[in-house]
């Protein structure tokens, strides 16, 4: 452990010896204790690398959709086990989802996502946890709620609370953050950075976080 | 409550996975949980909150080998029910962008030295404490206990605001400890404290299940409050034809997409759009008026119109030195006197005022006093269909005809027999320069028709952060405020907390007016030397932030920030400090509904950063008796007293420290830490036990732990102040055991509807023999007069009653003109948090909107020459920002308006907006300002 610490300090000021004033070294701030030598500009700090006081030469990063069409494009790995599936096509002429019109599921249903090439919305959408009369009018409040209160019903049509896709699935813009994410995914199934499996037995599974 | 607690404690125990599943008749195949379970056999998953808004969804967290590897919704918790918005699922990644904050980081010259216009470096915890302690003895030296300041949080955890509070309050002895949260519903408070006598809503969210009718007042739920979107989605979709949705708003945004009726009005006016259904029930539909229950539980009242918009005034220091210039001096003028325009002329008729005349302002304070319904009655008469269509129409292009038939349909429904509704309301009703005043008139309409505290029924104040109610709130970490709604003014409340805080009588400070604005404006001043940045980011966030990031700068102060992330608030401050974030703490938040929720600690915090608790607790070991308890000066030639004698009378000495008073007394140390204990056992408690990481603290030496638990601590003692005042909540164990607990929590029940005696044992106590009780004790005993002021100052008691008040429509002060022919509104994105600095660090949030977009009307835009996806700047009286024009855009704003969202350190808006506050709530008002828009 502590032999790690040190080859990482090492390694840490080499780049900062190596990058010079290049102010775009994200690593910079990691600084490890002891490397007092080291010394950080305010620029060089965070997401944003130019004078904080002007705007003068201060641009946003641009958004780049993909412009391929559903069906086309090349789905991404999900963030991590079970995680929301993010937008791999264009959405141009797909939103906003009315309640008149949702055009997410003219293809991602499941009876015909496979035939459109389409991750099929999992069984996990089809499942409505929320009671569907409030224990609130019958009298029982969240506080004598119970694990046998949890309401699972299996249904046919898509629920009500999962109607607004774009609530947790997005496009995703081709450019790169600033600053890199050591967040390491991963799936305790063989397919789980292609598929929910987010249903049956798991939707209790470890509820109760007290055993 | 030990019986409810022993009860569930039991059935939790007894109830694995696969046997909850068979109680609700769940088919379970055998080979499938086999294989799930080995998968997930190294994973441990635990409950937590989420950390983002403040509809306070429950998470499920799994951690392997210290490191958080993925969230899942929640089936058990009541609030989302399952389901996460994307911001709540990516909690997974929020903590681990590469450029986490490991080590304090301190401004220095060449030889080690602070320097202001040094560069960070590196330094140890003990040398940044000394810093602190060094630069808080300067500034207690120069301005006396106003000169420290905190600019504290929504985000805080319940535990933090309380150790803050404690330590500025009492130790201290400053009030200068206001959280961001004054950006974000101080005006709902006011409101509150107006109206009920008691802060925070009297609904829950199962009103949202039990009603016909969601109205959405200045609140985009669809991306603000994605889970009460999806439940409302949910109702709307049960019953399409009884259920109806009503979005409200200055601009067409994803709240209008699933609305049945969208209605775009123009800026400020939802003044006169409350006033107008007020106006239709008394005048057109008096019937509708429930006289028995407006008798029983209601009161009119009227309170000071001209009263400025908490800009500053003149004479103040920085205006003096002429650090504001002609053009922003323009707006700045209206705080001292405004003339009354033709568009608030009629609304203002009832006060006396006429077009032209010149309106003299003065500071109004909070004072009301009650009027009679026919005076009332009288003041709503301007709001005619006809008047009121004709200031509120906000786009262009539609048909004032068809306007008003939406008007219309807006009354018929509120008025509706048997039609229960629910108002929400968020940002667009509080960040309001007449906000207070908006949020009264919600429950005007409520209460005429008696469908407030209703099962399905109210106007219900949703609130932007996750612990703006639990801690900011509840906590009271207000400048004016103290825990469970006592009042730092109120001689009888300092005695109770200092009383429980084993302090001195006359240690608290009783002068409580160093709101988030004040303190910026103090900074800019010279008044404020010290200033602590927690859980937030008040130089990213804060109106004409141009003055205050030069202030932090130029000025001679010493400001310090606490963060995950360097943040531009870390970035223009002295000393930075890496703080442990929401997973890598012990903690609690508080929702909208008064849900309170706890977490376990699930990960090591990164580097040597530590909680805020921890820092603040370290902080206290640095100040002694003598060195804040003596004599300490006020402003105006007041003085805070000499204690020190009291305090020996009390056992301490000179020498004994803050932390041994505050945090380490004999209280403290009877909450025991214990590996057998079910909510402790293996789990990672840093504060009270250290951890595998032997961070070198705050004395040089390996921090080992306070040995004590001081998260349920701090979380018992602030609770006792709420326990049996109607705020009361349960133990800190049963949160552990619960999906949180909506307060008051009596006899181990939470409470759904208060102020109903059938459901809150509060109101049932005051045995009125009828349907409600609106106990809250502020304000209730009320002068007598007309709306132009008190005639008779003999007070009379308002016991159980709650409060209808007349108030007007009146313009901003700021609006579009030839120069600035535009409105500006600001406000939030789904996909990212406040300013960014946790989800612009997640890749998948990041891609999903990596910039703040200028959104505006296609034809706005052509005639700027502007193109779609073009650079143009966004120019107002204060500055400018660059932005690419959005024409096509989830937002899609009328002509004469422009959205752009704040979350972009790129796109930093804050630089054009105005510093506006609603008078009464200092609340912000980021929602209106004129700007000029042109190519760049």
């Amino acid at each position: 452990m502590k032999l790690e610490n040190q080859l990482s300090i090492g390694l840490l000021t080499a780049i900062v010896l190596l990058a010079g004033c290049n102010e775009a070294n994200s690593a910079a701030p990691a600084a490890q204790k002891s490397v007092t030598q080291q010394v950080i500009s305010e620029e060089s700090l965070g997401l944003r690398k130019t004078n904080l006081y002007t705007e003068a030469d201060t641009t946003a990063d641009k958004t780049t959709y993909t412009t391929s069409a559903a069906g086309e494009s090349k789905k991404f790995p999900r963030a991590f086990q079970d995680a929301p599936p993010m937008i791999p096509h264009s959405t141009e002429g797909m939103l906003p989802i009315t309640i008149k019109n949702n055009a997410c599921t003219g293809c991602h249903l499941p009876e015909v996502a496979k035939d459109m090439g389409a991750t099929p919305i999992p069984p996990s959408h089809f499942t409505d946890f929320r009671p569907s009369e409030s224990y609130a009018i019958k009298g029982v409040n969240t506080s004598s709620e119970t694990m046998a209160h949890v309401s699972i019903k299996t249904k046919k049509r898509l629920v009500g609370a999962r109607f607004n896709c774009s609530q947790c699935h997005a496009p995703q813009s081709t450019g790169t953050p600033v600053v890199e994410s050591t967040f390491k995914p991963e799936y305790s199934d063989p397919d789980g950075a292609v598929k929910s499996n987010w249903n049956g037995s798991r939707f209790t599974e470890y509820l109760d976080t007290l055993k | 409550m030990s019986k409810m607690s022993i009860s569930r404690r039991d059935f939790l125990k007894s109830s694995a996975a696969a046997s909850a599943a068979a109680a609700i008749g769940m088919a379970v195949p055998s080979d499938l949980e086999a294989k799930s379970n080995a998968a997930q056999s190294d994973w441990r998953w635990d409950k937590a909150a989420c950390r983002f808004c403040g509809t306070g969804c429950g998470i499920m967290l799994a951690t392997k080998g210290g490191k958080i590897v993925a969230v899942k919704g929640d089936p058990a918790a009541p609030v989302n029910r399952g389901l996460n918005c994307i911001k709540g699922y990516f909690n997974a990644k929020i903590m681990y962008g590469a450029d986490r904050l490991t080590t304090p980081l301190l401004r220095m010259d060449e030889k080690g030295n602070f320097d202001k216009k040094g560069k960070f470096r590196p330094v140890s915890w003990q040398r940044a404490f000394d810093e602190m302690e060094t630069h808080i003895k300067k500034a207690l030296k120069a301005s006396g206990p106003e000169g420290v300041a905190v600019f504290a949080s929504g985000q805080y955890t319940v535990m933090e605001g309380y150790a803050a509070q404690k330590m500025m309050k009492g130790g201290f002895r400053s009030n200068a400890i206001d959280p961001n949260a004054r950006h974000c519903m101080a005006s709902a408070v006011v409101g509150f404290y107006q109206t009920f006598g008691i802060d925070e809503p009297s609904g829950c969210y199962d009103d949202i299940e039990l009603t016909d009718t969601i109205v959405s007042w200045g609140s985009n739920m669809a991306e603000m409050h994605p889970i009460l979107w999806s439940r409302v989605t949910d109702r709307k979709l049960s019953d399409p034809e009884r259920v109806k949705v009503i979005n409200m708003s200055t601009y067409r945004h994803r709240t209008s997409d699933l609305a049945d009726t969208e209605i775009i009005f123009s800026p400020n006016t939802d003044l006169a759009l409350w006033n107008y259904i007020a106006h239709e029930i008394v005048y057109n539909h008096p019937d509708a008026i429930d006289w028995d229950f407006v008798k029983k539980h209601i009161v009119f009242a009227a309170s000071p119109v001209n009263m400025g918009y908490g800009m500053r005034r003149e004479g103040e220091k920085s205006l003096k030195d002429g650090k504001y210039s002609a053009k922003e001096m323009e707006i700045m003028a209206k705080e001292m006197k405004k003339v009354v325009s033709a568009k608030e002329a009629p609304a203002l008729a009832p006060y006396g005022y006429k077009e032209g005349d010149v309106m003299v302002n003065n500071p109004a304070g909070l004072a009301h006093w009650e009027i009679s319904f026919e005076e009332y009655k009288k003041f709503l008469k301007p709001y005619t269909l006809d008047y009121v269509a004709e200031i509120s129409k906000g786009n262009p292009d539609e048909d004032i005809k068809e306007f008003k038939k939406k008007l219309k349909e807006l009354a018929d429904l509120y008025i509706e027999k048997g039609r229960k509704v629910v108002s929400f309301w968020t940002m667009g009703m509080n960040q309001h320069t007449r906000g207070t005043w908006v949020n009264t008139l919600a429950y005007n309409v409520h209460f005429l028709l008696n469908k407030q505290a209703l099962p399905g029924s109210g106007a219900f104040s949703l609130t932007g952060q996750p612990s703006a109610c639990g801690t900011a709130r509840e906590v009271g970490t207000f400048c004016h405020r103290l825990p469970a709604d006592m009042m730092v003014k109120n001689p009888a409340h300092r005695k109770i907390v200092e009383h429980s805080w084993k302090i001195p009588e006359g240690t608290l400070n009783p002068v409580g007016n160093q709101h988030i604005m004040k303190i910026h404006r103090d900074i800019e001043d010279g008044v404020v030397k010290f200033a602590w940045v927690n859980v937030c980011n008040p130089y990213q966030d804060t109106a004409s932030a141009s003055h205050w990031i030069k202030a932090a700068r130029e000025m001679d102060n010493f400001i310090v920030t606490s963060d995950g992330y360097p943040g531009i608030s870390a970035k223009v401050s002295d000393l930075i400090l890496p703080s442990a974030m929401i997973y890598e703490k012990w903690g609690a938040y508080g929702n909208a509904e008064r849900r309170t929720q706890h977490w376990r600690q699930q990960v090591l915090p990164v580097g040597d950063a530590m909680s805020d608790t921890w820092q603040w607790v370290e902080l206290s070991k640095r100040f002694t008796v003598k060195d804040v308890w003596g004599e300490q000066p006020l402003r105006g030639g007041k003085k805070l007293p000499d204690v020190i004698a009291k305090a020996k009378a009390m056992g301490y000495n000179e020498n004994t420290t803050m932390y041994e008073i505050l945090f380490a007394n004999d209280r403290a140390r009877s909450y025991k830490l214990d590996p057998e204990d079910p909510i402790q056992a293996g789990f990672d408690n840093s504060e009270c036990l250290g951890d595998s990481r032997n961070v070198v603290g705050s004395d040089g030496k390996v921090f080992k732990g306070y040995g004590f638990f001081i998260h349920k601590y701090l979380f018992e003692e602030y609770a006792d102040f709420g326990r049996g005042h109607g705020h009361d909540l349960a133990d800190f164990d049963t949160y552990h055991k619960v999906r949180g607990l909506k307060w008051p929590v009596v006899d181990g029940k939470e409470t759904q509807w208060r102020f109903n005696v059938k459901y809150d044992p509060y109101a049932a106590r005051e045995k009125t023999g009828t349907t409600h009780a609106f106990y809250g004790k502020l304000a209730k005993a009320l002068m007598q007069g007309d709306l132009n002021g008190v005639k008779d100052k003999t007070k009379k008691s308002l016991k159980n009653k709650a409060k209808i008040f007349a108030r007007p429509y009146m313009d901003p002060p700021e609006m579009p003109d030839k120069e600035y022919p535009l409105w500006l509104s600001t406000g939030r994105v789904l996909e990212h948090w406040h300013s960014g600095t946790m989800t612009m660090r997640v890749p998948e949030l990041y891609r999903a909107v990596p910039e703040a977009l200028c959104y505006m009307h296609p034809q706005d835009a052509k005639e700027k020459g502007l193109k779609q996806g073009g650079l143009c700047w966004v120019e107002s009286r204060r500055g400018k920002v660059k932005a690419r024009v959005e024409t096509r855009g989830r937002n899609r704003p009328s002509r004469g308006l422009v959205f752009v969202p704040w979350f972009d350190e790129k796109v930093f808006i804050n630089k054009v907006c105005l510093d506006a506050t609603c008078p009464q709530s200092k609340q912000t008002d980021f929602k209106k300002c004129a700007v000029k828009i042109y190519k760049a």
